[in-house]
């Protein structure tokens, strides 16, 4: 039951084999198997968000996934938010503003932002706040997070092509 | 304004050098780090809250595989030595505690034996596996019972359970109860709470036996004194250990102390020749890291009829939980040293014990003395309700003002250069409390619940070695640093704070280019590392931006005087007066003028390192500068909160409409850093204040282990923070800094009761104590309802 099964995962355009263990979390294996350490873990049970990655686009709980389940599955995590060394809008505004301290919950709240304006580019603060309400934050108080993401909002659609 | 204009580094808003890395996904911390392969290593923990261990079996745990070894904590008595705690402080009772318990636990989730294994997967496996015969004894889960006579006793070294009892008086209490109008009495109740950084504790030992050294990775704000620990209790020497910390998910507090898990990682390294990592998860660390504040405070006022407080008392009891790693009166000695703050109060008297309970144990969160603000605006806000005037005015007459400064309170500590009077009226007048009182009317009228809450702070931030040793409290409040300018003129330099968020890269760089005379651009602060860092005493309270910051500022000076000198013998003057460094530059002053000598640092580094033959008489060769810095015994921010609420008195839900800060820092180094700290400090104050609590019920279970238990507050829930930047520098300390980040969770959680208390005055009914929570809220509700129906029959 616990003998190891191989697999393969297709994680940030890139298709990896790897053998684990079936109850081993999608989380850990990104992180000891493939070495992606940008995915954090706070609490493993789906509260802090801290391990949010994107499955097939969406924003998802990498600590409440098996990594047996990811077979045929498109993931994406921190690692390929960034456009080569260039910061996202998002990245930058979060540095231009002073939206995060310690960092730790920082991949998991860029990964669930990035997805959101994607498909709402011109979110209001209450929405904001609510979009993020599934991550926590101990450091910020959350104020420049919220801003720093008005901010990119507004940065990505001056980018789009009219 | 004024305090910024004479600064060219300081004060810039720089963004954070760190933010790169994490917004890449590129941190270092600790998880990060471990080579593949690392064996893992987790903790059996006790069900019970207090038990003796009759036997443990690790039989089939052991038979595992992929099992190394399992170990109890006689087999860790062998390999380390026992935390005693003795400081020579009256009514503190000394204690000693092993590395892991030996006959019984002392509560739901003391660590009884630890398990080495392949993965952390197996490791779990294992714990399970492993047979403890447990013998329950009766327990104490609260300081009522863990007080009654005959009560268990939590330590069976001491006679009770009550392990520290100070009292203090000033000035004649019982002459100005008969002197006073009323004698008005108040209870405070502040919940236990534990830190929750969003990352956890974990660390990984590696014991190299050929140098025979220990390698101690792991997250800390204080990486020498904790080295300092390690090497005690391992029987090595300081120089057989070194503590690094790489970038930290956070701390507040949490990551000070050397805990029993970290040491028995470090021991079983050693005892095993071989590197181990452990990372606690999150049930553990909410039930067993460390918890903080349940402090119970009753105060008892005696004022004149115009609000005037004439003597005040204090009664604190701490619920201090299972094990001291600090001296059980630390936290609760500074609330009482320092609470009448911002009044002038003569006559004062305290009593605090200190209370042991089958709980984890206390240790500092940020702002350690986080109640004390509450209790004494909120016993003035009690002054004004039974009195039947107006909050602000009693606030005025008791407040202390500039021409009261410096003022020695009633237990002698000294304020001086604080403002709190001035944030007052900042915060009133921004605030508009006439244009509020007419809205609160009217939303009254309509049966609404509209509230006003204000709260002044004094906040002590930086604590110098004479506060520790007037305060009877062990330790010492220097910092070191040292400044080296490298042959190509890069700058490095170290200091012995470790950041866990706070982002001290980038301040700690413009202390050292403002005393140096550089951009901050080109200044590295190294940090974190034992063997790199000079010893200092780490991050602690709000001590970063004067003892870090000033030492580093002042090292950096004295390393401007030897470029100076250096520079002044290439210019063939006598000396460098008339000399200063610029952006890196050297520059001579002419009539009113500073004109370039066309001498960059690189210059003046690659004479001072390759060329010292040609250097000034007496003049050493490089240029590697230390200093180290006792800050004065207190430094003191000052701060006022104002927050306006309206409850739903029906579900029992606060919603705070507007909260502002004015505040008075001192010299900021970097405003966006301290903005940053200003709102962290804020959101935790009301989370604390509005919904985290750990809870234990009366068998010692402790009931709330998983964050859908222990509630932090998210973004929907806290609101956008105004504030109002009031800085005045202190006058005692190098560039005038005063420190800061503690402050905002001392306001937060008295402003938002004072907020609340003023919206229920129509119910006649006051909360008391935290969390301030829907269930509370509709308690204090219904209780109303209920003495009105009393009064109708009646
Ligand atoms: S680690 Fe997955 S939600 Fe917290
Ligand atoms: S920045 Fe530390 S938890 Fe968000």
């Amino acid at each position: 039951m616990t003998a190891p099964v191989t697999l393969s995962l297709a994680v940030n355009g890139a298709v990896h084999e790897v053998t684990v263990p079936p109850r081993k979390l999608l989380s850990d294996v990104l992180r000891e198997d493939l070495g992606l350490t940008g995915t954090h873990v706070g609490c493993e049970h789906g509260v802090c968000g801290a391990c949010t990655i994107l499955i097939d686009g969406q924003p998802a709980r990498a600590c409440l996934t098996f990594a047996v389940q990811m077979e045929g599955h498109d993931l994406t995590t921190i690692e390929a938010v960034s456009e080569g060394d260039r910061l996202s809008p998002l990245q930058q505004a979060l540095h231009q503003v002073h939206g995060l301290q310690c960092g730790f919950c920082t991949p998991g709240i860029i990964m669930t932002v990035t997805a959101y304006l994607r498909d709402h580019p011109d979110p209001d603060e209450v929405e904001i706040r609510d979009l993020l309400s599934g991550n926590l934050c101990r450091c910020t108080g959350y104020q420049n997070i919220v801003k720093a993401v008005i901010r990119a909002a507004a940065e990505i659609r001056a980018r789009a092509p009219a | 304004m004024s305090v910024a204009a004479k600064f060219s580094q300081i004060g810039k808003p720089l963004p954070r050098r760190e933010d790169r890395r994490f917004l890449l996904g590129k941190g270092r911390y600790l998880d990060d780090i471990v080579p593949p392969g690392v064996a893992q290593v987790c903790f059996l923990r006790a069900p019970h809250a207090h038990a003796r261990i009759v036997g443990i079996d690790s039989t089939a745990a052991c038979a595992l595989p992929g099992v190394i070894g399992v170990f109890t904590g006689r087999d860790l008595a062998e390999w380390t030595t026992p935390l005693r705690l003795a400081p020579p402080i009256e009514g503190l009772h000394p204690v000693e505690m092993t590395t892991l318990p030996i006959d019984k636990v002392r509560f739901h989730g003391d660590p009884v034996a630890v398990v080495v294994a392949r993965d952390r997967y197996v490791a779990e496996d294992a714990v399970d596996l492993i047979e403890v015969a447990y013998e329950p004894l009766p327990c104490v889960a609260d300081t009522a019972s863990a007080l009654a006579p005959g009560a268990a006793r939590v330590d069976e070294s001491l006679p009770d359970n009550l392990v520290s009892h100070q009292s203090f008086s000033a000035g004649d209490l019982a002459a100005r109860r008969a002197e006073a109008a009323r004698v008005i009495e108040t209870t405070f109740d502040l919940q236990r709470h534990t830190h929750v950084p969003l990352e956890t504790r974990g660390c990984m030992a590696d014991w190299d036996e050929g140098r025979e050294h220990l390698t101690m990775q792991i997250g800390t704000q204080v990486p020498h004194p904790l080295r300092g620990q390690l090497a005690g209790r391992l029987g090595l020497s300081e120089s057989q250990v070194t503590v690094i910390s790489p970038d930290v998910g956070g701390a507040f507090g949490q990551k000070i102390a050397l805990y029993r898990e970290e040491l028995a990682v470090a021991a079983l390294s050693r005892h095993l020749g071989q590197p181990l990592h452990w990372r606690e998860d999150r049930a553990e660390n909410l039930m067993a890291a460390s918890h903080a504040r349940e402090t119970r405070c009753v105060t008892r006022a005696a004022v004149r009829g115009d609000g005037r407080i004439l003597g005040l008392e204090l009664e604190l009891v701490e619920d201090f939980g299972a094990y001291c790693f600090y001296p059980a009166n630390y936290m609760a000695r500074v609330i009482a040293m320092i609470l009448t703050g911002p009044y002038r109060i003569a006559d004062y008297s305290f009593d605090v014990k200190v209370v042991l309970t089958n709980k984890c144990g206390n240790g500092p969160m940020r702002a350690p003395m986080a109640i004390t603000s509450w209790v004494m605006d909120g016993t003035l806000d009690a002054v004004a309700r039974e009195l039947g005037l107006d909050a602000v005015e009693v606030r005025r007459i008791n407040a202390l003002g500039p021409g009261d400064l410096p003022y020695t309170m009633a237990t002698g500590e000294v304020l001086a250069d604080i403002t709190s009077r001035e944030t007052l009226e900042g915060a009133v007048s921004a605030i508009d409390i006439s244009a509020f009182r007419a809205r609160q009317a009217r939303a009254r009228d309509e049966g609404r619940l509209v509230g006003l809450g204000l709260c002044t702070v004094v906040e002590s931030t930086t604590y110098g070695s004479q506060f520790y040793k007037a305060a009877g409290i062990p330790g010492s409040g220097h910092e070191a640093a040292w400044v080296r300018i490298e042959p190509s003129g890069a700058v490095n330099a170290s200091v012995g704070l470790m950041g866990t968020g706070q982002g001290y890269e980038t301040p700690l760089a413009q202390a050292v280019a403002e005393g140096l005379g550089v951009s901050a651009e080109t200044v590295t602060v190294h940090m974190g590392h034992t063997d790199i860092a000079p010893y200092g005493m780490g991050s602690r309270g709000a001590r970063g931006a004067t003892a870090g910051g000033g030492t580093l500022y002042l090292c950096a000076r004295k390393a401007q005087e030897k470029v100076l000198a250096i520079a002044a013998g290439m210019l063939s003057l006598n000396d460098a007066r008339g000399l200063r460094l610029r952006d890196g530059h050297v520059e001579r002053r002419l009539d009113d003028d500073w004109q370039p000598t066309g001498l960059g640092l690189k210059d003046i580094a690659q004479r001072a390192y390759l060329d010292p033959t040609a250097l000034p008489d007496k003049v050493a060769p490089g240029l590697d500068v230390s200093l180290t810095y006792d800050p004065p015994p207190m430094t003191y921010s000052n701060a006022t909160h104002a927050c306006e609420v309206e409850i739903d008195k029906f579900t029992g839900r606060i919603d705070i409409r507007r909260y502002l800060v004015a505040e008075d820092c001192g010299t900021v180094i970097n405003p966006l850093v301290v903005e940053g700290q200003q709102h962290g400090a804020v959101a935790m104050g009301l989370s604390g204040a509005l919904f985290e609590q750990v809870i234990y019920d009366e068998t010692g279970q402790n009931l709330s282990a998983t964050l859908a238990d222990y509630l932090v507050a998210t973004a929907t829930e806290l609101p956008k923070v105004e504030i109002i930047p009031m800085h005045t520098p202190n006058r005692s300390t190098p560039a005038g800094i005063k420190g800061m980040a503690e402050g905002g969770i001392m306001g937060a959680i008295g402003v938002i009761a004072n907020a609340v208390n003023d919206a229920l005055a129509p119910l006649g009914v006051t909360a008391t104590r935290m969390p301030l929570s829907p269930q509370y809220i509709r308690a204090l509700v219904r209780e109303a309802d209920e003495n009105q129906e009393r009064t109708g029959e009646a």
